[in-house]
């Protein structure tokens, strides 16, 4: 399984956990599981291309290209203020919503 | 952020129930990334060469697959719009792709290739498994290299066999394969021989049969499961696909190939053979009432 650089600071255990606590097969949770991994995916992607410009954007998209996750860091701290604070927000942001909806249906 | 609270539900079950939500939540999510950004995006699909050999994962696969996916989309009588928000849905899917697939090509785990067919399930709407009336392939995804035509009936060659001159312009040079067909020919003779006959043949790929598990205790069962079977074939850095038949055995296993296509497959997902070649994922399809055509399919 590949590991994205935002992997370290962006965990979905808890989701997986609840999920795990739920009446489903296996096959049925692995599918909610690869949903939640790419909503996750693009939800950090737009909160970081959010916070750059036009040109820079274009320099991110190439470096997320290298999968160098040492460049691509040391490029979004150099660019925005708060980078880890954010994606986090971000994360923490969709996982609720997710908690929530997993509550829902008990 | 996407918010989609207050969803009414109905008391379904805890799967069925996240699933319609969580589906919702996914694509709204990418659109809002794609309208949001789409300058980028389109800069992105545009500008990256495909000759980049990139590790797979995160965006990688994406960025291979820029210069092709402008190809596929529609040219005529097709607005403007549709074709800039074309790109993007084909190219999401091609990431989401690449961030399930590990890096070595060859047989999946059994997490990953359930979380693959799940994906394809529900972008095309029929069920897509790597296992079906517990059959398998040795693996789901593998090695493709080029196989040549097949001979359909007794006395099909080279110039018997193409239906219109573009198609004997680009598949000629493959030449026909020496022998029959694994399950022998196609047809009886040239007028008992039917479009799906015809069909059979131009998409067909050629699986290692012989390399599932309990094939040779039950070589006949095996055979009857495995002959003309449809199954699923994508190319994931470009997000091609097609649906096939198993038309051959094959290849052999010191080749170092996994399965190989018809010059008309291999010309469609823009596969190559040799040190070029590239890998394909290939599933079963659950198609028991024989409805879905045969040929190249949108994802």
């Amino acid at each position: 399984m590949n590991k994205h650089f935002y992997s370290h600071i962006a965990h979905t255990e808890s989701v997986v956990v609840k999920l795990h606590d739920l009446q489903m097969s296996e096959h049925e949770r692995l599918h909610l599981i690869s949903l939640m991994d790419s909503s996750l995916h693009h939800v950090i992607l737009d909160a970081i291309l959010s916070e750059l410009t036009a040109a820079d954007k274009q320099i991110f998209l190439k470096e997320l290209a290298t999968d160098d996750h040492e460049a691509i860091w040391k490029f979004l701290r150099s660019k925005i203020t708060g980078i880890e604070d954010k994606i986090q927000y971000a994360a923490e942001e969709l996982k609720k919503e997710l908690h929530e909806d997993i509550e829902g249906t008990k | 952020m996407v918010r989609f609270k207050n969803i009414p539900t109905q008391k379904k079950s805890p799967y069925h129930s996240l699933k319609n939500k969580w589906v919702k939540r996914h694509s709204l999510i990418k659109e809002q990334l794609l309208t949001t950004h789409r300058d980028s995006l389109d800069w992105l699909v545009s500008n990256l060469p495909a000759k980049h050999h990139l590790a797979a994962g995160s965006l990688s696969g994406l960025l291979l697959l820029a210069p092709q996916i402008s190809s596929p989309l529609p040219v005529v009588s097709t607005p403007a719009k549709e074709q800039v928000l074309e790109v993007p849905k084909k190219v999401f899917l091609i990431t989401e792709l690449s961030s399930i697939l590990p890096q070595e090509v060859g047989p999946l785990d059994p997490g990953v290739e359930k979380k693959i067919a799940g994906v394809l399930s529900d972008e095309l709407g029929f069920g897509v498994s790597a296992e079906m009336q517990n059959k398998r392939l040795n693996t789901s995804y593998g090695y493709i290299g080029a196989e040549q035509h097949l001979t359909r009936y007794p006395g099909d060659t080279m110039s018997t066999h193409f239906q219109t001159n573009n198609e004997q312009l680009r598949f000629e040079k493959s030449g026909m394969a020496p022998g029959r067909g694994a399950w022998g020919y196609f047809a009886y003779s040239q007028a008992e021989m039917t479009q799906r006959d015809i069909d059979r043949e131009k998409y067909y790929i050629a699986v290692q049969t012989f390399m599932s598990d309990g094939y040779s205790q039950r070589v006949r069962e095996y055979v009857e499961f495995f002959k003309f079977r449809k199954m699923l074939v994508v190319n994931p850095q470009n997000g091609k696909a097609m649906i096939v038949v198993i038309g051959d055995a094959g290849p052999a296993v010191w080749t170092g190939k996994h399965l190989g296509g018809s010059p008309e497959v291999m010309g469609y997902l823009e596969r190559f053979d040799g040190r070029q070649r590239g890998p394909v994922l290939y599933f079963f399809i659950d198609d028991p009432e024989d409805k879905i055509p045969l040929g190249p399919i949108e994802l």
